[in-house]
C-alpha cells in the first residue's frame, strides 16, 4: 500500500527516484491496480473478504482464466483469436458424444484435447500458411465451430450419461476447489513455457519483429502454427471443466463472449495489442480484477445488465495508464 | 530565356546535435534552368532541400526568391512560393483516381459542398496535355506505370503553379523508355520557365539533361557552375574527393578453399546472372547505388526470397536454401541493413538478442539455462567491446553502433562459415565504424569468408580483397581492393562504363 501512496503524490523528488518510481509502475501497474481494488471491494463490502467469497471468486475465474492465458500467448505474437469461445462450446459437445458412446471418462478428455488443439491448428495454419489475419481467421472459426456444435446438438444441450464425469469440477483439494487447482497449475506451466524455454522466446520475438525474427532463422510459420494449437488445447481444458461442472454443455449459450472476456483480462493484464511485450503474470491477475469487479457488483446488487458496462469501463481505463508509459 | 536567379539560398549553415551538417552552403537556380546538386549519401544534399522546403529552418543564412528574402518556417509557406518537392517514394495514392490525387486536399466543390468531379477532371486533361501525355483522369492510379505516376506528381506541382521542382533521384525505379519520357518532359518544363533542382547519382544523366550544377560534399560547397564546361571525370572528383584516408585495414593472405559458389543467378526484375565465388578468408565486397540490387542478391542466398534461378554451392554441396534457418544450416550468416527493421528485436533484452539464433546452445533438457547466456554474452561484450551497462535492459536502449556489435555477436554464436554483412556501419558514428571493420577483418584472418556490402566506396575499398560493382541488377566490374580507385568504382556503379564491353 505504501507504493500506491507514493506513487499518487506528485511530489518534487530527485529525478533516480521518480525513474525507479516509474519502472516500478511500468513493471507491476497489474499488482497494483489489483491491490488497489482489492483493498477498495474489502472497505466497500465487509462480506468480500469472506474466505469462501474469496475461494467462489477463484472458482468463477477459472475457466476464463485459463482461456486467457492462451490468450495471452496469442496477442504477445501480435495476433488474436476470437475462436475460443465457440471451440469450447465445439470440443464440449464433441467430447460429451464421445463419452456417452465409449463410456469412458479417459476417452472424453482424450477426445477434448485431440478436436481443441486441432483447432487450433487450423487456425495457426490459416494464418502462417494461408497469410490470413489473425482477426479474420479466427473470426471464421468462430462462427463454423459455434455452428457446427449448435447444428450436432440441435440447438439446445447435450448432457453427459457418465457417472463420475462431474467429479472433475466438483470437488476439491482441501480448501480449493479442482478448477481452481488446474488454473494454478495451467498458469505456472505457460509461465515456464513462455519465460524458460525457446517457444516463448520465439514468441516474443516475433511479436515484437515479424521479420527480424525470420531473418534470425527462426521457423516463424511453426512457432505460429505452434501458437495457435496451444490456444486450443487450453480452450480444450476449459472446455472439459465447463462441461464436468453441470455435466451438460449448451450448444446456445456456453462459451458466448468467452474471447472478450479473455481479451479483457489480457489487456488489462498490461499485454501490448500488437504483440511482443506482456506477461503471464499480469494477464494472471488481470483475470482475478475481472473477477473480484464482477463479484463486488453481484455483492452490491449492481443490476447484471450494467455489469458489462462497468467492464467495458475498465478495460479502457487500463489501456489508457498503459499508453502512458 | 531571362537569367535573373529565381533562388538565391545564401551561407546556409544547419547542425544536428552539435555535429555541423551545412557548412555556408550556397545555391543559385535560374528561371528556366535544370540545376544538379550532387553529392554522395550523407553530403548534405537533403538537408538542404529540406530547408528549402520548409521542413527544416537553417541555424544561419537567408533564402530568397525573386529577390526578396523569404523565411521559410514550414512546409505550407515554401508551397505557397512555387516550390513543389517530389521525393523519391512517390506521395500518390494508389486507389484514387488521377484526378483525385491531382487535387488531393484542395478539390474543388459547389457551393453545396458536393465535388465538381468534371471541372477537376476537364483541368486535369488540360494539364496533363500541356505535358504531352493522353491519361484518362478518370483512370485509378494503381493501373498506370510508374513514370505516369511521376508525372502526375508534376502535374500536382503545375496544378499549384509551381516555379520550381525538386526531383529526387526520380529515374531510379524507372526504365529506359520511361526516363526518355521524363526528360522530354522536363524540357517542355524547362521550355515554360520552369526550374528545376534534380539530385542524382547518375552521372550520365545529368550530362544529358542539367544545365548547371552544384557538389556538395561533407556539407560543404565545393563546386558549382554550367555542366557544358566540365566533363564527367572532374565532377566525380570534386564529389569523392580526395582528403578521405584511404588506408587499408585488409593484409594480403592467403586465402582458403572455395566456400561458396554462386553460378548464374537470377531473379526477375532484381538481379540477372550472377556468377561468383568466395574462398575461406577473404572478403569481397559488393558496392554500387541505391537499387543495384545487391541486397535482393544476398536476401535469396539467405532464403529470405525464394523466386530464383541459378546454382549455389556451399562447401561444393548444391544446395537449396528456401528458408533463412537453412541458410543458417548450410553455414550462412546475414546481418542485415536496416537494423531497426531487419535485425533487432526491439523488446527482448541485449542477451536475447544475442542468443536468438542459437537457443540451442543455452539449453538443457529444454530450458534455457540464463545464466550460460550471460556469461557467453559477457565473452562477446568483451571481444567486441560492447559498452553497456546492465545487459537485461531491451536493445533499443544502446546506440547503434552497441546494438550492430549485439547483431554481429548473434551471428558469432551461430558460427558459420561465410558472413554476409548488409550496410554494416549504417548509421554509426565514425569511431565505432573502424571498430567493427576491424571485427569483419579480424574474423576473414581467422578463416570465415566474408561478404560486405556498401554503398559507400571508400569502405569497401579499406577491407576487401575484391570489389564487386553492380549496376541495375549486373555484376559490371570485379576489381582488386587494392588496386581500385574510387572513380573507377563509381564509373561502374553509374553505368557509364562496364568491365563486359571492354573484354567483349
Amino acid at each position: 500500500m505504501a507504493n500506491v501512496n507514493t506513487i499518487k503524490q506528485p511530489n518534487p523528488q530527485t529525478s533516480s527516484t521518480k525513474s525507479r518510481l516509474t519502472w516500478l509502475w511500468s513493471e507491476y501497474s497489474v499488482i497494483i491496480a489489483f491491490l488497489v481494488i482489492f483493498m477498495a471491494a474489502a472497505v466497500m463490502n465487509p462480506r468480500f473478504l469472506d474466505i469462501n467469497n474469496q475461494l467462489n471468486i477463484l472458482m468463477q475465474v477459472s475457466i476464463i482464466g485459463i482461456v486467457a492465458l492462451g490468450m495471452t500467448v496469442v496477442m504477445l505474437s501480435g495476433g488474436i483469436d476470437l475462436s475460443v469461445g465457440s471451440v469450447l462450446v465445439f470440443v464440449g459437445v464433441i467430447s460429451v458424444l464421445a463419452m456417452n458412446a465409449t463410456g469412458s471418462i479417459f476417452v472424453a478428455i482424450l477426445t477434448a484435447l485431440v478436436v481443441g488443439s486441432f483447432a487450433g491448428f487450423l487456425n495457426g495454419l490459416m494464418v502462417a500458411k494461408g497469410r490470413i489475419a489473425s482477426f479474420i481467421a479466427t473470426l471464421g472459426m468462430m462462427a463454423a465451430a459455434r455452428s457446427i456444435a449448435l447444428y450436432i446438438a440441435e440447438g439446445g444441450s447435450i448432457s453427459g450419461e457418465v457417472s463420475g464425469f462431474t467429479v472433475i469440477a466438483n470437488s476439491n483439494l482441501w480448501i480449493f476447489d479442482f478448477p481452481v487447482i488446474i488454473f494454478f497449475v495451467m498458469t505456472a506451466l505457460v509461465y515456464v513455457l513462455m519465460h524458460k524455454t525457446r517457444f516463448g522466446r520465439y514468441v516474443y520475438a516475433l511479436g515484437s519483429n515479424e521479420k527480424a525474427a525470420l531473418l534470425s532463422g527462426i521457423r516463424v510459420d511453426r512457432v505460429k502454427i505452434g501458437i495457435y494449437s496451444l490456444v486450443g488445447l487450453l480452450v480444450s481444458v476449459a472446455a472439459i471443466i465447463e462441461t464436468s461442472r453441470l455435466n451438460s454443455i449448451s450448444s446456445s449459450s456456453s462459451g458466448v463472449q468467452y474471447e472478450l472476456d479473455a481479451i479483457a483480462a489480457v489487456i488489462i493484464g498490461g499485454t501490448r495489442m500488437t504483440g511482443g511485450r506482456g506477461k503471464i503474470m499480469g494477464t494472471f491477475f488481470g483475470v482475478l480484477i475481472l473477477g473480484i469487479l464482477n463479484n463486488m457488483m453481484n455483492l452490491m446488487n449492481v443490476s447484471p445488465h450494467l455489469q458489462g458496462f462497468v467492464k467495458g469501463l475498465i478495460i479502457i481505463i487500463a489501456v489508457v495508464f498503459q499508453k502512458r508509459e | 530565356m531571362t537569367t535573373s536567379p529565381f533562388l538565391i539560398m545564401n551561407n546556409i549553415e544547419k547542425a544536428f546535435n552539435g555535429v555541423p551538417v551545412l557548412k555556408k552552403v550556397s545555391l543559385t537556380v535560374v528561371e528556366g534552368e535544370i540545376h544538379a546538386l550532387l553529392g554522395e549519401n550523407g553530403a548534405g544534399k537533403s538537408t538542404l532541400m529540406n530547408i528549402l522546403g520548409g521542413v527544416h529552418q537553417p541555424d544561419h543564412g537567408s533564402i530568397q526568391i525573386n529577390g526578396l528574402d523569404v523565411r521559410m518556417s514550414n512546409p505550407r509557406v515554401s508551397q505557397d512560393q512555387g516550390i513543389s518537392f517530389i521525393h523519391q517514394e512517390l506521395n500518390v495514392v494508389a486507389d484514387l483516381r488521377v484526378y483525385e490525387n491531382m487535387f488531393l486536399g484542395s478539390e474543388l466543390r459547389s457551393k453545396l459542398g458536393f465535388l465538381k468531379v468534371e471541372e477537376m477532371c476537364r483541368q486535369t486533361s488540360e494539364i496533363l496535355a500541356k505535358l504531352g501525355v493522353d491519361i484518362n483522369p478518370k483512370e485509378y492510379v494503381r493501373n498506370l506505370e510508374t513514370s505516369y505516376k511521376q508525372l502526375i506528381e508534376i502535374s500536382k506541382a503545375l496544378l499549384h503553379k509551381s516555379k520550381l521542382i525538386i526531383m529526387d533521384e526520380p529515374t531510379t525505379s524507372l526504365a529506359e523508355h520511361e526516363v526518355k519520357r521524363l526528360f522530354e518532359l522536363m524540357r517542355n518544363l524547362k521550355k515554360s520557365g520552369v526550374s528545376i533542382i534534380y539530385i542524382s547519382h547518375k552521372l550520365k544523366e545529368i550530362k544529358e539533361i542539367c544545365d548547371t550544377y552544384t557538389v556538395l560534399r561533407d556539407g560543404e560547397l565545393v563546386g558549382t557552375g554550367s555542366i557544358e564546361n566540365e566533363n564527367l571525370d572532374t565532377i566525380t572528383k570534386l564529389m569523392v574527393g580526395k582528403s578521405i584516408s584511404q588506408e587499408r585495414l585488409v593484409q594480403k593472405h592467403s586465402f582458403g578453399p572455395v566456400v561458396l559458389e554462386v553460378n548464374d543467378l537470377s531473379s526477375q526484375g532484381l538481379y540477372k546472372n550472377i556468377t561468383f565465388t568466395l574462398r575461406k578468408g577473404e572478403i569481397l565486397g559488393f558496392t554500387g547505388l541505391a537499387g543495384d540490387g545487391r541486397t535482393e542478391l544476398f536476401e535469396s542466398l539467405f532464403g529470405y526470397r525464394k523466386k530464383y534461378t541459378g546454382q549455389i554451392k556451399i562447401n561444393n554441396q548444391l544446395v537449396k536454401i528456401d528458408h533463412p534457418r537453412k541458410a543458417l544450416e548450410a553455414g550462412l550468416a546475414l546481418v542485415p541493413k536496416d537494423r531497426k527493421e531487419n535485425a533487432i528485436i526491439k523488446d527482448l533484452s541485449v542477451i536475447h538478442n544475442m542468443s536468438l539464433s542459437s537457443i540451442g546452445h543455452f539449453e538443457k533438457a529444454g530450458f534455457i539455462q540464463e545464466k550460460k547466456e550471460k556469461d557467453r554474452f559477457h565473452y562477446y561484450k568483451e571481444r567486441l567491446n560492447i559498452k553497456v551497462h546492465n545487459p537485461r535492459i531491451t536493445i533499443d536502449k544502446l546506440s547503434g553502433g552497441n546494438q550492430q556489435k549485439v547483431i554481429i555477436a548473434k551471428w558469432l554464436e551461430v558460427d558459420t562459415d561465410i558472413i554476409i554483412f548488409d550496410n554494416p556501419t549504417q548509421g554509426i558514428d565514425v569511431g565505432a565504424k573502424h571498430e567493427i571493420y576491424q571485427q569483419i577483418v579480424s574474423l576473414a584472418e581467422q578463416g570465415k569468408a566474408v561478404i560486405i556490402l556498401s554503398s559507400e566506396a571508400p569502405e569497401v575499398q579499406k577491407v576487401c580483397h575484391h570489389i564487386y560493382v553492380m549496376y541495375q541488377g549486373e555484376i559490371t566490374a570485379r576489381l582488386k581492393g587494392e588496386q581500385a580507385t574510387e572513380d573507377e568504382i563509381m564509373s561502374y556503379a553509374t553505368g557509364s562504363k562496364r568491365e563486359a564491353e571492354k573484354i567483349g
